[in-house]
């Protein structure tokens, strides 16, 4: 999942709530983290691990959601079947690198979906809808703008490197380092020194409440989903 | 109106920019104003004060009194002051705040928490106004630096305020762009508001603004109506270091008709390139350049000009081109040792603690008497031992020179090397690649100043749609040639 | 300089946090090189460690740096890493920034304490793992019998979590060391810090 994923000018095709996106993606990940693949409680877990699946295929991410359905199933399959056939250290490859996917995988997948397919402006909305505090929002949004700042100075820097001969080899792993990243951080400083000029002048920082452009409101696919979605999870408690 | 009353201001940490002493100014409703004068003048510091940035950002010792519509610019907060100036930056990748344009546009009217109907129909109708609606609902980082500027004055403009503050807003732009930055000027004119422009680029300001205030070493020196200024004698203005007021007047400065040395130029073959999933941005099957000479590249953002300067400095391993004289030839990955461009923005390509190492850094061999040669033949030696990004930006441009020399570089691309500088910074410029061209370089330079290339380049190269043809040379007839590209869409 | 957080340090907290993260990830993704992946705990701190202190040069109230641990916890928990590293994160981040608070932002030493205390936010990667193992072992003797949970166990021993805490306290400390010289090395000479 590349960073190009939070720059993302994409429209999600069905508009769901960002706020939906969010409890999905924090449902699946505790829901994922505990519990088991046999036994009742695997339900609830099946059900929320094809959440990501689904939304993904929903937005014709087709590619990544059955690439996502096959490491699924391959690490259940070899969390259930495999690890009691093999011995050794094999079998603690297999243990440890199943457990963790299964655990670990559908809540980053969801994460890549919510930040695919959630525009910046949503995402931020979203969070003063939660009423997070503007000292939250304000460089959370920062934060979400300089990343793609943050990766095309990066970018021009290697492509100097590259034109000055600056390459990794030997042990100069260390004076690497220091290429690469001392004029990325001059540079990307600079701009926020600017930015933050230009965003004075804009008015940010007035006191009082901001309003948004980005309307998002909770539709009766986004209830759907949080009801569906909560039982999941009410489930998984009870069991 | 804006009223200063004898203002002195002096920066804390004194940086480039430098201060401004005992100007009294009084800008009436309505009045386009022009600030112009050398780098350092002040004039920057002069639309600081007007739009709060000082003494709200910038620290420093005010003294005198800035009154904005009658009000203390020093007892207003900038939020409040936004409400009433809007300003626009130099570089057009600073400033903005979103990464799509509709929430950039929205962005100040949001800030002022102005309900949502209400700036949907502001943001419409700046996008009539000023012909934005291209480039609503776009991801800004994919914009051309000429499209990210327009989206700064549209997002200052929805918020309509009385006065409009400019700060070298043409430095980064193509003369297209810069065509859309007088029309949108003209618009706020028309609309009554006042205009404060900053700027090194004087001639699309002509017919546009009513004033123009001549600053030098932080005083005001020459208050004069606008039709005085641009009636200036060309070496009146170049006695003020400032640039062109007219791009014919370059026609009338003439070229010293270029000594052509002669020699067997570059050959180059192949040279196409495609991003994915795009047309082809570079279609150049066979192309000559002559040797130790000084190539402008011309041509409207997209015309390929970046990419070809990409292809032929090794950056785009795609590109199946080769360049061949003398009966060597080079493909892609050998020009990474024989060509060298110089980036626009230079930071990124400046990496070690002092300018001596940075020499060292490219030379095979360290060999310290040759490098302070080789800085001393680019007037560099006096700062050899300061950090690279501490030194002003003609400085670090010669530094990345100095790296191409030492690593014996035959072949020279310059990126608009001389965006947002003034009338003596771009002559120093010219006669540095006048002198790489006499010690044997070929130089490439692309660029959007024509008074540049009259003050130095010996062929012009037109780029259009990704093609190229042999570069002319800069003679009369070229001069006329070149000359009329500029003025077909610029002013 | 004025009191309280302005806007303009909500500018830099944003920034300065997208590059700590850029600069974590990138390390991070040393991580694919197998042998690597033990080393992480210590690599990402020592690296972040640059714009960490260069960032420390913009901070001159309580507050900056807690919102910058609360961002980043916000960030990884949206991009569906474990739910326990918001609290862990926040907690973390307002510790380290007491104990800088205590030395001014500037006092040499609460800062090499308080990057060490910002940087264990990581360990809250570990914290599921960690938890987790009760329920997985539990699950594991239900369905694979005593012998076989018990040679589980042995082989993933529960000081692999503690040794983590530890890596990550060296590789900050290291960090803060390399940032305070890169700061001296080139930003303050560019005029920058």
């Amino acid at each position: 999942m590349g960073f190009a994923a939070f720059s993302s000018n994409h429209q999600s095709l069905y508009r769901l709530d960002p706020r939906t996106k969010i409890l999905l993606t924090v449902l699946v990940g505790i829901v994922m983290m505990g519990g088991s693949i046999h036994g009742p409680s695997a339900i609830p877990r099946a059900l929320l691990a094809l959440a990501p699946f689904g939304l993904l295929l929903a937005e014709r991410k087709y590619r990544q959601g059955l690439l996502y359905l096959f490491v699924l199933l391959l690490s259940v399959g070899v969390e259930s079947y495999l690890v009691t056939r093999t011995q050794g250290a094999l079998n603690l490859i297999l243990v440890i690198v199943s457990s963790l996917f299964t655990r670990f995988v559908p809540g980053l997948m969801m994460g890549y979906y919510l930040v695919s397919t959630t525009r910046i402006s949503e995402l931020i909305a979203a969070l003063e809808k939660m009423h997070m505090p503007r000292q939250i929002v304000i460089p959370f949004a920062v934060m979400m703008r300089f990343f793609p700042t943050v990766i095309e100075e990066n970018n021009a820097v290697r492509e100097a490197m590259r034109m000055r001969g600056l390459h990794l080899s030997g042990g100069n792993v260390s004076a690497y380092l220091e290429y690469m990243l001392i004029p990325m951080m001059m540079c990307t400083v600079k701009i926020g020194e600017e930015l933050s000029a230009a965003a004075l002048t804009r008015g940010l920082g007035r006191p009082g409440a901001r309003t948004s452009l980005c309307d998002i409101k909770l539709r009766g696919l986004d209830a759907l989903l949080i009801t569906i979605s909560l039982l999941a999870f009410a489930l998984w408690i009870v069991l | 109106m804006i009223n200063l009353q004898n203002v002195t201001f002096t920066y804390e940490n004194a940086d480039t920019a430098s201060g401004l002493s005992d100007v009294s100014l009084c800008i009436p409703d309505g009045q386009a104003i022009l600030l112009c004068g050398e780098s350092g003048c002040g004039k920057t510091t002069l639309t600081r004060l007007i739009n709060g940035l000082i003494p709200h950002y910038y620290a420093g010792k005010l003294s005198g009194e800035v009154l904005v519509q009658g009000e203390a610019v020093s007892n207003l907060a900038l939020h409040q002051l936004a409400q009433t100036v809007g300003s626009v930056f130099q570089n057009p990748r600073s400033q903005f705040f979103n990464v799509d344009t509709t929430s950039e546009l929205a962005f100040a009217c949001e800030n002022m928490g102005l309900p949502p109907a209400e700036i949907r129909e502001r943001i419409q109708n700046t996008a009539q106004a000023i012909h934005l609606h291209a480039l609503l609902d776009r991801d800004i980082f994919a914009l051309s630096g000429g499209q990210k500027q327009k989206i700064a004055c549209g997002s200052v403009s929805t918020l309509e305020p009385l006065i409009y503050v400019l700060d070298e807003p043409s430095s980064n732009l193509d003369h297209a762009s810069i065509r859309d930055l007088r029309a949108m000027i003209a618009h706020w004119k028309a609309q009554g508001r006042t205009v404060v422009i900053a700027e090194h680029r004087l001639h699309y300001l002509y017919g546009i603004v009513d004033r123009v205030c001549y600053l030098q070493d932080g005083r005001l020196t020459h208050d004069m109506a606008a039709d005085d200024f641009f009636s200036l004698s060309a070496e009146a203005r170049q006695r003020m270091g400032l640039r062109t007021l007219s791009i014919e007047a370059l026609l009338e400065q003439g070229v010293p008709s270029p000594t052509l040395p002669g020699l067997a130029p570059y050959r180059l073959d192949r040279f196409d390139f495609a991003y994915p999933h795009c047309p082809k941005a570079l279609n150049i099957p066979l192309l000559h350049l002559p040797a130790e000479s000084i190539v402008a590249i011309t041509g409207l953002n997209g015309a390929g000009k970046t990419t070809f300067a990409r292809c032929l400095c090794g950056l785009e391993k795609r590109c199946a081109g080769v360049i061949c004289r003398d009966g060597t030839c080079q493909r892609c990955r050998d020009r990474n040792r024989s060509c060298f461009m110089v980036m626009q923005d230079i930071n990124h390509q400046l990496f070690t603690e002092s300018v001596l190492d940075e020499v060292l850094l490219s030379m095979d061999q360290e060999d310290v008497p040759a490098a302070e040669q080789i800085l001393d033949s680019l007037d560099l030696l006096m700062v050899k031992d300061a950090h690279p990004m501490s030194l002003s930006g003609g400085q670090k441009q010669r530094v990345a020179i100095a790296t191409a020399i030492a690593s014996n570089r035959t072949l020279i691309v310059l990126d608009e090397p001389t965006s947002g500088l003034d009338y003596r910074h771009m002559q120093q410029v010219a006669s540095l690649l006048q002198s790489l061209a006499k010690k044997g370089r070929t130089l490439l330079v692309i660029t959007h100043d024509p008074e540049l290339i009259v003050s130095c380049c010996t062929h012009v190269m037109p780029m259009e749609g990704g093609r190229a043809t042999d570069p002319y040379p800069l003679d009369k007839a070229g001069l006329a040639r070149m000359l009329s590209f500029f003025t077909a869409i610029g002013t | 300089m004025k009191k309280g957080i302005q806007a303009k340090d909500l500018i830099n907290i944003g920034l300065f946090t997208a590059i700590y993260f850029v600069v974590f990830f990138a390390t991070g993704m040393l991580g694919y090189i197998p042998i690597m992946m033990l080393a992480l705990p210590f690599l990402c701190p020592f690296v972040a460690g640059i714009p960490f202190m260069l960032f420390l040069t913009r901070v001159h109230t309580f507050g900056m740096v807690s919102i910058m641990g609360t961002i980043l916890a916000l960030l990884m928990v949206l991009t569906g890493h474990p739910w326990q590293l918001l609290p862990i994160g926040i907690l973390m981040a307002v510790l380290g920034d007491l104990v800088l608070r205590a030395g001014n932002y500037k006092d040499w030493r609460s800062i090499r304490l308080g990057y060490i205390v910002f940087s264990e936010w990581l360990a809250g990667m570990m914290v599921p793992l960690f938890f987790m193992r009760d329920s997985y072992f539990a699950q594991i003797r239900a369905g694979y019998g005593d012998a076989y949970a018990d040679a589980l166990l042995s082989v993933t021993p529960p000081w692999v979590f503690y040794l983590t805490i530890v890596l990550i306290v060296f590789g900050a400390l290291a960090g803060a060391y390399l940032g305070k010289a890169t700061l001296k090395k080139h930003f303050k000479r560019a005029g920058i810090a």
